[in-house]
């Protein structure tokens, strides 16, 4: 299972991205995706699931459980994983160290060099690069390091900020492969994003954000049609 | 100048650079972890000083007077309740000012150092005037020509050459290392990796405060004195010797630890020998004028500190 449930957030901060009366859901095994502008209150809803920033009302179940004021650790602890927006790689340490930091809370050696090994099938690149300083390495690179510290933790639900942000477009598309590819091992995934297009072609449902309110939803093929999404980019 | 006088000038500079990196080490993890500065670091070491002090009393007053076991529980009590001491500052004061301006930080640790200061001052036992320090280590000599080699300052030597390297092997070699670098690194990509943010902080500065302690259980069993104001001096001593490094960095402290010792003891040698006038207490003045010139020179520290480089 990996059941996400928001049930009418409101969350406020001092940088002015605000989220009021937000409900979605995000179903076990699927990609579900939340479209918006920047400003939309894409990172504050991230960071609302993730306890940096609990919202002021309204609650979060995962699996059946309020999430809603736990500690972030404690969070990630129940099988939630989050690749931030702009890799936010650990620049002075190597990338194993990049990768052991993404398994933290899994003691069990022999478990974390199981999930290297995963890593490392998925991005060799990273094991030819395993004593490289994260912070020397291209955008690319980088994206392919955050990507793999968010598998070491092997979580139910990954959610993915702004995945294209900042790379080529050839990174672009490789991301998006790797991400149905996450999904495809038994991931769930809340992939917010930009990119509407490549977007909804790997997501199954999606939620379109506006000025920090849900104005859209439904299934990829329904979004992809809908007014609304034109009008929260275009309009 | 002779060999054996020479020899003794190093070993004194070994000895008090090692104290001062254990000290320096603390400012830079705990600037590492919250970007704060902690000026209360140099008063909580003189505490531990007293916390090993009393300890040694009340077990002669108890009939415990085995130098090695006396030795072993000063430093014990010292270094573990300074550890607790630092977590709960970290906790009380540091933590809920964590989003203040971090000046606020600054004046209310430099607050605590003298609220701890003066009531070791006020409320140890006629706690205004120098202490002296029992001699707790073999005081055996062995004498190389002119130099004079003693047994308890060779422990020291060594005691505190194994604290700085027990201290490199924690943040690179263990797991609680690694979560230290990563809080140092990106405090908020280290909570997404499920690192316990408040906890790893307050270990830090137990680490910290603990490893000040120890440096003022050596500094007592070196000079054989304390007194309530020798976490002033030492207190700005470390902080200096931070900065000289590179505040953030650990190396660059430990570096600047024995900069500043090598200053003083440059400054305690050769004042005397250009200005006879100039006593050798100068030493400090001279030393710290050299620190204003490195940073005027070096305004980052000797090792570079960009905000990406920490601990």
């Amino acid at each position: 299972m990996a059941h996400l449930v928001i049930e009418n957030i409101t969350t406020a901060y001092d940088k002015a991205d605000v989220l009021q009366d937000v409900s979605l859901e995000v179903e076990p095994g699927k990609i579900t995706c939340i479209l918006g502008s920047n400003g939309s209150g894409k990172s504050t809803l991230i960071r609302s699931i993730l306890g940096l920033t609990p919202p002021r009302r309204g609650r979060i179940l995962f699996d059946g459980q309020p999430i809603t004021h736990l500690a972030t650790h404690r969070i990630i602890a129940s099988g939630i994983a989050c690749i931030p927006e702009g890799r936010k790689v650990f620049p002075k340490m190597s990338v194993a160290e990049n990768l052991r930091l993404g398994a933290y809370q899994e003691s069990d050696q022999a478990v974390v060099a199981r999930r290297l090994d995963q890593v490392h099938e998925i991005f060799p690149r990273l094991k030819e690069r395993t004593g490289q300083f994260a912070g020397t390495m291209s955008g690319g690179e980088q994206a392919m390091v955050s990507i793999g510290r968010g598998l070491m933790a092997a979580p139910k639900l990954l959610i993915i900020d702004e995945p294209s942000l900042g790379l080529s477009p050839l990174y672009v598309k490789e991301n998006f492969n790797v991400i149905r590819r996450i999904n495809e091992l038994g991931i769930t995934v809340l992939l917010v994003e930009q990119n509407v297009h490549q977007t909804l072609a790997i997501a199954h449902a999606g939620y379109v954000l506006l000025q920090g309110r849900v104005v859209a939803r439904g299934s990829a093929a329904e979004l992809a049609d809908n007014e609304e999404v034109h009008a929260a980019y275009f309009g | 100048m002779d060999l054996g006088l020479l020899g003794q000038y190093l070993l004194n500079g070994l000895m008090l650079g090692m104290i001062y990196a254990m000290v320096a080490v603390g400012f830079t993890l705990f600037f590492g972890v919250l970007d704060v500065i902690k000026f209360s670091h140099g008063d909580v070491l003189m505490v531990g000083t007293f916390a090993g002090l009393a300890t040694y009393l009340g077990l002669e007053s108890v009939g415990i007077d085995s130098p090695w076991l006396q030795l072993l529980l000063v430093v014990l009590v010292s270094v573990s309740a300074m550890a607790v001491l630092g977590a709960l500052i970290a906790k009380f004061l540091i933590l809920p000012l964590k989003d203040a301006p971090p000046l606020n930080t600054l004046l209310a640790t430099l607050m605590l150092g003298s609220v701890l200061r003066e009531s070791v001052r006020l409320f140890y036992p006629n706690g205004s005037n120098p202490k002296p320090f029992p001699r707790l280590l073999p005081t055996d000599e062995w004498s190389l020509g002119t130099l004079t080699l003693r047994v308890d300052n060779l422990i020291l030597l060594a005691a505190g050459v194994a604290a700085i390297v027990g201290v490199h092997l924690l943040i690179t070699r263990t797991k609680l290392g690694l979560a230290i670098r990563a809080v140092a690194q990106d405090g908020e990509t280290a909570r997404i990796m499920g690192i316990n943010f408040e906890w790893i902080v307050l270990l830090t500065f137990g680490l910290g405060s603990g490893l000040a302690a120890l440096a003022g259980v050596m500094n007592g069993l070196y000079y054989n004195e304390t007194n309530f104001g020798i976490g002033l001096l030492l207190g700005v001593i470390g902080f200096s010797a931070a900065i000289l490094g590179g505040l953030g960095n650990v190396y660059g402290a430990i570096l600047g630890g024995f900069i500043f010792a090598g200053l003083q003891t440059l400054g305690s040698v050769a004042l005397p020998a250009v200005l006879p006038s100039v006593p050798s207490a100068y030493k400090d003045v001279f030393a710290f004028t050299a620190v204003i010139v490195i940073m005027a020179w070096k305004p980052t520290g000797l090792i570079a500190e960009k905000s990406s480089e920490r601990v």
